[in-house]
């Protein structure tokens, strides 16, 4: 091969592989969307690879979990471009990008869809996912990747005889799978044994992002606590109520049951400590049920129970069981300027033949899907999600939501490092949400007594009874 | 014999000048004059009027308004960010008097010949290469209380496990250390090309003359390459002050606040909170402390100069 040969079959490659590289598989049109790398990005990618209409391509522009996700999506807003068609964005950020008018009015879609209807989704997902004001009507968001905080625990220290007799012996009581916190925290005590290098409980407490305000949140819940009043923007009486104070601070004493350092933990370390089987029982997504059931990940994947998070009994009697909402919802970039093709890709996309080869790894928004007996019965948790569902509950959905979350991450990490008590870490998280509230424009109504227990005036949810949840 | 002038020069020669010298340089500098303006001035002078405003770029529906100094007052007048020039403050002192240290010793033991100390040198150099955000997550994991590296060395040596990470004051020495492994390898680098720099003859004299090893690093070697050293200070100095990546992946700011630098605050405010209006305040007295701190050592070095 002479010279000028090599050179012109070296250049024709390299014309070729940029070509490729701006448009996939030769596709004339692309559609690009913001997420946070992981299992279910690479399956929506997956999925797409098989779109009718070969001259449209799904590109993702994926990044690592955590405020850069964020960010990302709200750089590119911020500047009206239109570097992304579409993103998954985290339920309470809808708030944010709608409330700021950045995305397009998912009603539209429904309205010019002959497919895309709101029947197509459980209410209270579309609402979760997408609704903006809450309770308007008004949806900016599709519920394309559902998720919930959920609870794993080692079945074979669970059902080990003698664990099971040591355990009555100290407790007088049988040991099986908690209910509540107040039963979770006994039986973390008892599988606490540092020498042997196994603890009884994993929760994230790390600064990044949401990692400790989603664990706590979930302690708050359902302890009877709430984060505000919706009605008056009360956060004083509520975030630092009595009811809000007994969660977190539950929450805090739980790392006692946890390795050193685990207070700075976030979900990598939560999955890496159980798949190495250093924890009886932890706090975990349900996002990741598909790699901590996978034997090639976790060692102890056979052993390991999924379920759904306990609840507590709170100070005035009642059962509640109330945790933190996960997932995204899909929304649509008002300024992509390839807005109808992308309404036919998700036309496609939401059909149940994708749904389902997306809900064999991570889970599906399409009721249809959830509701399917043969779903469920896919793996030993989605029976489990069907109704974690029920008891989900989320942060403020106010477009100001990233500065109230912001200053709640540092107050709970400073109860967590010792820094303040539990009381005076929400007192001051309290006091600068309603700083917040006042500088966002919202009208503080002040009422004359706050509650003990918010959740009883706000959205009660309180039970006289446990409620058991199966734990198969 | 005379070569005949080509034309052209002769009636340039002949021509008076339409264009003055001055005019011609302002010519030539005019592009890169504007470029400068525009990537330069141009920012500088939006940041300054931001900064005036109450505004939020990612929701320019709700308008801007004027309210002049007030996003400075309002920074200022609070305790939790001067927390944090305080926090960087000690951060930055303690990462460049390790780094200048160990860097300086370092490039020092590098003057010898020795087998292999190219391949060496080489490798030394490697950790700056390197993305800073990675950086940060590898010693965030090697800081792992409870299977990082780090505390199996810890409890090899005999001592208990150490929460690196968790604990303000262990979490801003973790990222000392981190960083201090990441850029010891510049000051290696400015320092060794300072010491190569000296004639050696000047060395030799001293040694002739009985000066000892000791005398001649810190009365020969220091003073005649502190001025390469103090531009290495400098460098290292501003980069230190503007240092986030590092806490950003290792500790998330946290515990609390307490090891968020005012350049990981400014992030924040900037694009997270997108408080554009305050963001920018804050930008302008970020930039005014460096200028401050480089005309100080710029001061430094003119002296220096002037000395020599």
């Amino acid at each position: 091969m002479t010279k000028k040969t090599w050179m012109g079959g070296a250049s024709a490659a390299v014309v070729l592989a940029m070509a490729g590289l701006s448009s996939p598989a030769g596709a004339a049109e692309t559609l690009t969307f913001i997420w946070h790398a992981g299992t279910c990005a690479d399956a929506v990618v997956n999925i797409a690879k098989d779109y009718p209409d070969k001259n449209v391509s799904i590109v993702p522009a994926l990044v690592p979990y955590g405020p850069e996700w964020h960010n990302k999506i709200a750089s590119e807003f911020a500047i009206k471009g239109d570097g992304f068609d579409f993103a998954m964005w985290d339920s309470q950020s809808t708030a944010e990008f709608a409330g700021g008018g950045h995305a397009y009015s998912i009603n539209k879609v429904f309205e010019e869809s002959d497919y895309l209807k709101p029947e197509l989704f459980d209410p209270a997902s579309l609402a979760r996912y997408g609704e903006y004001p809450d309770g308007s009507g008004q949806y900016w968001g599709l519920p394309i990747n559902q998720d919930a905080y959920g609870f794993m625990w080692r079945k074979d220290l669970f059902e080990d005889p003698e664990e099971q007799a040591a355990f009555k012996e100290k407790y007088g009581k049988d040991l099986k799978v908690p209910q509540t916190y107040q039963d979770a925290k006994e039986i973390a005590e008892f599988f606490t044994r540092p020498d042997e290098g196994l603890f009884g409980w994993g929760q994230m407490g790390g600064r990044e992002y949401d990692f400790a305000t989603t664990a706590s949140n979930s302690f708050m819940w359902s302890f009877g606590g709430e984060l505000y009043n919706p009605e008056t923007f009360e956060a004083k009486g509520y975030l630092n109520s009595p009811a809000s104070v007994d969660g977190v601070q539950f929450y805090v004493d739980m790392f006692e049951y946890g390795p050193p350092g685990s207070q700075n933990w976030g979900w990598d370390e939560v999955n890496a400590a159980f798949q190495q089987g250093k924890l009886a029982m932890a706090m975990q997504w349900y996002y990741f049920n598909g790699s901590n059931s996978d034997p090639k990940i976790n060692k102890f994947a056979e052993v390991t129970g999924f379920g759904n998070l306990p609840g507590a009994i709170g100070r005035d009697g009642k059962f509640r069981r109330q945790y933190s909402v996960g997932g995204q919802g899909m929304g649509i970039n008002t300024y992509s300027k390839k807005i109808p093709q992308l309404v036919k890709f998700m036309e496609w996309y939401f059909q149940p033949e994708q749904q389902k080869r997306y809900a064999a790894v991570c889970q599906t928004g399409l009721k249809s899907v959830l509701d399917d007996p043969e779903w469920q019965g896919l793996n030993s948790y989605n029976k489990h999600f069907a109704k974690a569902l029920e008891y989900t509950n989320d942060y403020w959905h106010l477009p100001e939501y990233n500065v109230l979350l912001d200053i709640l991450q540092e107050e709970v990490s400073n109860a967590i490092s010792g820094k303040k008590t539990v009381q005076e870490a929400l007192d001051d998280a309290a006091e600068r949400h309603e700083e917040t509230f006042e500088d966002a424009g919202y009208e503080i109504v002040r009422s004359d007594e706050t509650p003990e227990v918010p959740d009883t005036v706000i959205a009660p949810v309180g039970k006289d009874q446990v409620e058991e949840l199966p734990t198969d | 014999m005379r070569q005949a002038i080509p034309a052209s020069r002769a009636t340039a020669h002949a021509v008076p000048k339409a264009i003055s010298d001055r005019t011609i340089c302002g010519l030539f500098m005019a592009p890169a004059l504007a470029i400068l303006i525009l990537m330069v001035a141009y920012p500088f002078i939006s940041l300054l009027y931001y900064s005036t405003l109450n505004f939020s770029i990612l929701n320019p529906a709700k308008g801007s308004e004027f309210i002049g100094l007030e996003n400075y007052t309002r920074l200022l007048s609070r305790e939790s960010v001067w927390e944090r020039f305080v926090f960087t403050g000690q951060f930055v002192l303690a990462t460049v008097v390790v780094q200048f240290c160990v860097g300086v010793a370092v490039a020092y033991a590098f003057q010898r010949n020795f087998r292999g100390r190219d391949l060496l040198f080489t490798i030394a150099m490697l950790p700056m290469m390197l993305c800073p955000i990675v950086v940060g997550f590898l010693w965030r994991y090697m800081f792992n209380s409870e299977w990082g590296v780090v505390n199996y060395l810890v409890t090899l040596l005999g001592f208990v496990k150490i929460d690196w990470l968790g604990v303000p004051g262990n979490a801003l020495w973790a990222v000392v250390i981190a960083d201090a492994w990441m850029w010891t390898p510049f000051v290696i680098l400015l320092a060794t090309a300072a010491f190569r720099g000296i004639p050696t003859d000047i060395n030799e004299a001293a040694e002739i003359d009985g000066a000892s090893p000791f005398f001649r690093f810190t009365r020969v070697t220091l003073p005649m390459s502190m001025p390469i050293l103090l531009i290495a200070f400098l460098l290292r100095l501003i980069d230190a002050f503007k240092q986030s990546d590092l806490f950003f992946a290792m500790t998330g700011g946290g515990p609390g606040s307490d090891t968020e630098t005012v350049a990981f605050r400014l992030g924040k405010i900037a694009f997270s909170h997108f408080y554009t209006g305050q963001a920018s305040a804050f930008a302008v007295i970020m930039l005014v402390i460096i200028i401050g701190l480089s005309l100080i050592f710029v001061r430094l070095l003119t002296q220096q100069g002037r000395q020599d």
